[in-house]
């Protein structure tokens, strides 16, 4: 009997049995998945962004179904941390996944406060700072496009736990890479790779926006391109690891990020199509890898072979 | 609402019957018999589309007997014109029953039923459970045009008043439906279910004249089941249906965002605040 494939992975110091996370914002607290979706067979939730005060969210419409993919723009909506920690996280405490809090913020100093505090919390194993959400400030994503903003949270955030400190980086930039190497040099021990896509959508009927918020963020297999070349970049210029995620869907997307150099993968949007995606996916790769021989998923973390491309390229050119 | 301890879950069903009711409006009839029976009045399914190629469809559940529950949509884009190529023998996975329905207890004897367009489909069940207690159901329907007004003569048959009503008045009363409601007699209680403009002139009618109304919303969902907070309407913090979030002041009172999908789909008007 061959031994089956390993899929356990590391973030950091946080061990994960499946190196699949759901998707903060996408996943709720697990709990409105639970009836039909397997919890044991993922390797983390990521919590929805929680802020320092509480926030009413966007005005309505907040979502929008476009081709092949979604806009959203929540804008945050939570009940702040106060709130959160005394009645909401509770919840979270004997999930049989780990659990990833999410950090949201408007000011530097927010970053620190809430990062402290929930990850002061047992029931929270990783803390992910969201430098990143498209949907809340008209500038948007004030600290993920700054290189020099985004280390001063991660550095702010990095001084309040030892905790695996996950940096959800904005593709709403220039040099995504730049900002990549920023947070790995300010502490971070992992990058999720990439928030969503901004985007507009409007109503020709009535020729409004067709998002409260007028912009939001574009999720779906849309944006996976955009998210494998990121990873793929990233991958080359740091030295931690990296959680690919943009409109994975089924075992041939997980597998262009972890060849792209993802260390474990994020689920989104796709549990909107189908809560049955994420067990379906591991089990998918577990068997992918078996077939090849592979001991691990390990073993495909970034093998994408570009030094083939180069040569059929030169090929070309010669002939 | 009718507040229940739902346990959802994912049904693999059988396609057993596909109508269509006239151009572009489906009747699909599944295969369901666990659906058909955990299912309340105005409670619906999110429907996971055999391509995967696009979010799951929120529908209401139109009928729910036996082994047989069936959805009643009209085609309006990518995703309903997939479920509309779906044919008898074809496999539907649905997850739910979802939300909180209607409440149809009560004694409300003179109830009024305001459906428009496809909203027909969240009220079938909710009128066939207020005639089976005895109550006199008047169906205010509106549509753009005759031939949309599908299925009026089945709640006509099952002992429903019918009032109905067209934008281009090639059936019943020209105009909209609410402007009928507000010179009729005035019922003990409301249920609606149809386009947010109707169901917000529905709520303040029925506001106005301090008649409770329970009013289905429609918005547009993402996850469907509680998980993403895309799909909400501003309620006063006080409904026994907030979720248990601190509230926010808001023109002069204090709301929450409630969710469609989780707290609703069915809100009293009275507590709206939109």
């Amino acid at each position: 009997m061959n031994r089956q494939p390993a899929l356990a992975t590391k973030l950091g110091k946080l061990e994960l049995a499946y190196p699949t996370l759901m998707g903060s914002g996408c996943y709720g607290s697990g709990e409105e998945f639970a009836p039909f979706a397997d919890l044991s067979k993922i390797g983390a939730i990521v919590l929805k962004s929680v802020t320092r005060l509480p926030r009413l969210g966007n005005p309505t419409p907040r979502l929008v179904h476009t081709p092949a993919g979604m806009l959203n723009a929540i804008g945050l909506q939570n009940p702040g941390i106060d709130w959160y920690l005394e009645h909401e996280l509770h919840k979270y405490a004997g999930r049989p996944c780990k659990i990833i809090g999410s950090v949201a913020g408007f000011q530097i100093d927010d970053y620190p406060y809430v990062c402290e505090r929930l990850a002061a919390r047992d029931e929270i194993e990783a803390v992910e700072l969201n430098v990143s959400c498209p949907n809340v400030a008209s500038e948007g994503e004030t600290f993920g496009c700054d290189p020099d903003l985004t280390a001063r949270v991660v550095e702010a955030a990095r001084a309040t736990t030892n905790k695996t400190l996950i940096v959800k980086l904005s593709p709403n930039v220039t040099d995504i890479v730049a900002v990549a190497r920023q947070a790995e040099n300010s502490g971070a021990d992992a990058l999720a790779v990439i928030n969503t896509v901004r985007g507009m959508a409007i109503d020709v009927e009535t020729w409004r926006p067709r998002l409260g918020n007028i912009t939001g963020g574009l999720s779906g297999p849309a944006i996976r391109p955009i998210a494998v070349l990121a990873v793929y970049e990233i991958a080359r210029a740091v030295s931690i690891p990296i959680v690919g995620q943009g409109g994975i869907e089924n075992l041939t997307d997980a597998l262009e990020f972890f060849l792209a150099g993802a260390t474990a993968i994020s689920v989104g949007t796709a549990n909107f199509t189908d809560p049955r995606i994420p067990e379906r996916l591991v089990e998918e790769l577990q068997a992918y890898l078996a077939r090849r021989n592979l001991g691990s998923v390990r073993e495909i973390v970034g093998r994408a072979n570009v030094e083939i491309a180069t040569a059929h390229q030169y090929e070309g050119d010669e002939g | 609402m009718a507040t229940l301890d739902l346990h959802p879950r994912i049904h693999a069903t059988t396609i057993l019957e596909r109508r269509e009711l006239t151009g572009g409006v489906i009747l699909l009839t599944l295969n369901a018999p666990e659906l058909a029976d955990a299912t309340q009045p105005g409670q619906y399914v999110m429907a996971i589309p055999p391509s995967g190629e696009a979010a799951a469809t929120a529908l209401a559940v139109y009928e729910a007997e036996g082994k047989r529950a069936s959805i009643l949509f009209f085609v309006t884009g990518k995703r309903t014109r997939e479920l509309a190529t779906l044919a008898c023998g074809d496999c539907l996975d649905v997850v739910g029953p979802l939300g909180n329905g209607f409440d149809c207890t009560g004694h409300a004897r003179d109830v009024a039923i305001v459906a428009g367009g496809v909203g027909i489909a969240s009220v079938w069940l909710c009128a066939r459970r207020l005639l089976s207690r005895g109550a006199n159901v008047r169906l205010f329907y509106g549509a753009r045009t005759a031939e949309l007004l599908v299925e009026a003569q089945r709640f006509a048959d099952a002992g429903c008043e019918l009032v109905l009503t067209t934008d281009d008045g090639t059936r019943g009363e020209r105009g909209f439906v609410t402007d009928v409601l507000a010179r009729s007699r005035v019922p003990e209680m409301i249920y609606a279910c149809g386009p947010s403009p109707m169901l917000r002139r529905v709520g303040a009618i029925a506001n106005g004249l301090g008649v409770r109304a329970q009013l289905s919303l429609e918005e547009t969902f993402g996850c469907g089941v509680g998980g993403c907070w895309g799909c909400v309407v501003p309620l006063t913090s006080v409904s026994a249906q907030a979720p248990g979030f601190p509230p926010a002041e808001r023109g002069g009172s204090d709301v929450v965002f409630a969710r469609i999908c989780k707290e609703g789909p069915v809100f009293w008007a009275d507590e709206l605040r939109w």
